[in-house]
């Protein structure tokens, strides 16, 4: 054969090579952008517009983030409670997950996977179940948290009728989905933890507490960064559990006085009760822009304390 | 040894409190499944009551079964769709190079940061162009391109996965995709369970999708069904509250089973993200 046509038919042949890679990632690409993408992109558009979803939309141009920022007291309320159940919530989880992943390494090394997974069962429990199971439990008449109450001589208390209380059983309920998450976390990072460091401080004399102190916590860095980073985006979009929790009293969205409405609430209000697109959409885009500054300097607060350590 | 036991009783009692503040929920639902309504309101249940028959038959004569099909019908599509999609991307993305591939992958990576709510109105609006809405098929299309699961496989396959075998089938005349499906796919099965289970637990979870894109009481899922017609059903508050429990139960038998993996996989997600 002509050796010329044998290079023209490896060419072809290489040419065929070079799709296989773009075939494979190409099924991925097109459900990204059909149902991913697009929707975002197109949200940003609807953002810049009032718009009830059904009629026309009139561009308005940057009045919906103008509103979102300078005229909506309750974004600002949703934006505080969120802030503060993520503030209170995020340190408790991360204790107690951490105590229960100590605690269940050093003590329970033959039950440890029994214990490990009781505890982690909140986390994988349907968010919406958890928000009614919750509301049952700290019912005023009938809920098991009032009976036990009770029982030790302690008065009958309207959780869910009053806003520091509502405020009370989200942070309850957000700390028992949660921390088994923290645990299992925490776990996996001590296994990365060698014996022999213990073993030589325990030879020093050190009791357990210091070598938690000075051996563990330093030594579990990457782990703190990892939670902190996810429970505080995550917090961000609380919705599911708080949403359920008032699903069957007489409240208006978010309990009384609003106290636990978090931002995603604000924004499905606003879009699928209120059927503002427009303004949900900005609603949508601020809360993506307030996590990405979060996280960013989340992030770089975090990278300088280890540059220190 | 005694002083030993008495030394550590303040970390058993540690461990037991939050064991069964953790179970406590669970343990109340199911006993309050098992009395008549009107019995809750006299007092806190401890002990199993004999209304489970009756409550179970309130509960069957809804609809109930017919949520419990949509949601398998959703999560088994959409979970088989994103394992599959994640390993065949994660493997290209391994295994080969190619032009672009760097930031296409680095574009992954950062939509992993977006919250789903991001774009919820314009899926919604794009859903009722398409006519898609009171059906099942945005929950099973939404979140099949998991950037997560991609990224995941990616990790895994590039680390797991030697190139001689892909190599010695290349030598034995397979193209690329037999090479997938034949040497590849069998080597990463735990990652494929990993994957699996994540993903089904998110699709079984989900609420917020189904609640903007179905109206319609034929098409609920699991959550909506508790959400929506549990509030309808409150003079039955027992069999709603029997419902939950019945709902529940899947999921959680499922990953006692493959907790695992689940576990693996969510640990991995940590130390590599």
């Amino acid at each position: 054969m002509d050796p010329l046509i044998i290079i023209r038919l490896s060419e072809v042949i290489d040419m065929k090579k070079k799709y296989i890679p773009y075939t494979m990632i190409a099924p991925y690409f097109i459900l990204y952008i059909a149902f991913g993408l697009f929707p975002i992109i197109f949200s940003l558009a609807i953002s810049f517009t009032q718009w009830d979803g059904i009629g026309t939309a009139t561009f308005i141009g940057l009045k919906n983030y103008i509103r979102t920022f300078t005229q909506d007291k309750f974004f600002y309320q949703s934006l505080g409670n969120t802030t503060l159940l993520l503030l209170v919530n995020t340190p408790i989880q991360i204790s107690v997950g951490l105590l229960m992943a100590t605690l269940l390494k050093d003590f329970f090394k033959k039950t440890r996977g029994a214990f490990q997974l009781i505890n982690f069962l909140p986390y994988i429990t349907t968010p919406v179940a958890i928000g009614i199971i919750f509301q049952l439990m700290f019912d005023w008449k009938s809920g098991v948290v009032n009976g036990l109450l009770n029982l030790l001589g302690i008065d009958s208390v309207y959780w869910l009728g009053n806003a520091w209380a509502s405020r009370g059983v989200v942070v309850i309920m957000e700390i028992w989905k949660g921390f088994g998450y923290m645990m299992i976390m925490f776990l996996s990072g001590l296994s990365t933890i060698p014996d022999e460091l213990y073993e030589s401080s325990r030879i020093d004399g050190a009791k357990w507490r210091h070598s938690f102190a000075h051996i563990t916590i330093p030594l579990l860095r990457p782990i703190f960064t990892f939670v902190i980073v996810t429970s505080v985006i995550n917090g961000f979009k609380l919705f599911d559990e708080p949403q359920l929790l008032f699903s069957s009293t007489s409240q208006p969205i978010g309990g009384p006085d609003r106290a636990v409405m978090t931002v995603v609430m604000r924004f499905y209000e606003t879009a699928f009760n209120g059927f503002e697109f427009g303004y949900g959409s900005a609603l949508a885009y601020c809360l993506f822009i307030i996590i990405a500054i979060v996280s960013f300097f989340l992030f770089k607060f975090i990278n300088r304390e280890s540059d220190m350590a | 040894m005694e002083i030993k036991l008495i030394k550590r009783l303040p970390v058993y009692l540690v461990v037991l409190i939050f064991s069964v503040a953790a179970l406590l929920p669970f343990y109340m639902m199911i006993i309050m499944g098992t009395y008549y309504s009107e019995e809750l309101y006299s007092g806190v249940k401890l002990l199993p009551g004999g209304y489970f028959l009756t409550n179970l038959h309130t509960v069957l004569k809804q609809n109930f079964f017919v949520f419990y099909k949509n949601s398998i019908i959703v999560s088994v599509c959409n979970t088989l769709g994103g394992v599959f999609i994640s390993a065949l991307t994660g493997y290209a993305f391994a295994k080969y190079q190619f032009k672009g591939k760097k930031p296409l992958f680095a574009f992954i990576v950062a939509t992993l940061a977006i919250p789903q709510q991001l774009g919820l109105i314009g899926f919604v609006v794009e859903m009722r162009a398409l006519g898609w809405i009171n059906t099942l098929l945005p929950l099973i299309f939404s979140g099949m391109a998991s950037a997560f699961g991609v990224f995941w496989m990616t990790q895994y396959i590039s680390s797991s996965v030697p190139n001689e075998i892909i190599e010695s089938g290349r030598i034995d005349g397979c193209n690329d995709f037999v090479i997938f499906f034949r040497l590849v796919l069998p080597i990463i099965r735990s990652a494929l369970i990993t994957i699996f289970l994540l993903l089904f637990l998110w699709s079984w979870n989900s609420y917020m999708t189904p609640l903007v894109t179905i109206s319609n009481e034929k098409y609920y899922t699991i959550p909506l069904s508790i959400a929506l017609i549990s509030s309808e059903y409150r003079t039955d508050y027992a069999a709603r509250i029997l419902s939950l429990a019945l709902s529940t139960i899947p999921i959680i038998g499922m990953f006692c089973i493959g907790s695992k993996h689940l576990i693996q996989g969510l640990i991995s997600g940590s130390v590599k993200g």
